[in-house]
């Protein structure tokens, strides 16, 4: 029987894939204000999208309109396109952004 | 339109001649969103993600648009009454309810010239355009309805429409 090989990982390269294949929470998903969304839709999405209790979604949300925007969380590239998917879903205004 | 039963497996309410009229006008308008008008991202260039983006929303459109159709057409989802008709609508096929009527909202707005408030929005106003103010001031006031539905919150019916202070 052949023995497989076990592959060495460099660590250098590893981190480095890691980074090309979005892994690492470096995307901020930000909801933006607009004046036709009403506030209570907002709320409910954010609460149906991330699980979250009513308070900290009307946090968020009137941090959206008072502000102007808020980040909603910070995530891996592949999660931050899936909320934003799901945000979108309901026509809320979101985009991700690279955290720099 | 009006709650009258809510369990986790079913909401019912209770729907006049006019209004499912109405209802079913404003879905006839489905999708109204531009397609690409959502972008992934503020800061960078359109991308592939930003394809696969405008692709799922498409393919989610199209899904949605085949329930709307299926609900219309389903007699068991209006079942007729004395008083018009009794609509029952399991709560997850409420968030895509919420999302059609959403989009007909936000589409309509942008056909309107996305104006920032009431008196920008009536300025606007022409007898062409006249057609969106409707849908956007009605698939609001439904939404509200299904809303309160959901979280069990106010009364189980929209004593009044949506003002625009409770918009963003």
């Amino acid at each position: 029987m052949v023995e497989t090989a076990t592959p060495e990982v460099i660590p250098d390269i590893e981190q480095e894939q890691k980074n090309k294949t979005g892994l690492e929470p470096g995307y901020l998903v930000i909801c933006w204000n607009d004046p036709v969304n009403f506030m209570d839709l907002v709320t409910h999405v954010f609460q149906t999208v991330f699980g979250w209790n009513k308070v900290k979604a009307e946090q968020h949300m009137l941090q959206v309109h008072n502000q102007g925007k808020s980040v909603l969380t910070r995530e891996s590239m592949e999660k931050a396109e899936h909320y934003v998917h799901e945000l979108q879903k309901y026509s809320l205004h979101a985009t991700m952004e690279r955290d720099e | 339109m009006k709650l009258i039963k809510a369990n986790k497996e079913r909401l019912s309410f209770q729907i006049d001649k006019k209004e499912k009229r109405a209802l079913f006008s404003l879905l006839k308008l489905y999708p109204l969103m531009p397609a690409g008008y959502q972008r992934l991202s503020r800061s960078e260039a359109k991308s592939e993600d930003q394809e696969l983006l405008d692709e799922a929303l498409t393919t989610q459109r199209l899904e949605n648009k085949r329930q709307v159709l299926a609900m219309m057409k389903a007699k068991s989802r209006f079942r007729v009454n004395k008083n018009g008709y009794r609509f029952s609508i399991k709560p997850a096929q409420l968030e895509w309810l919420l999302q059609v009527l959403n989009d007909i909202r936000l589409g309509s707005w942008l056909s309107l010239g996305s104006p920032d408030g009431a008196v920008e929005m009536f300025a606007a106003l022409s007898e062409q355009n006249a057609p969106y103010f409707w849908a956007m001031d009605m698939a609001g006031q439904f939404q509200m309805i299904l809303l309160h539905a959901l979280t069990g919150e106010g009364s189980t019916q929209a004593d009044s429409p949506p003002s625009t202070s409770r918009e963003h």
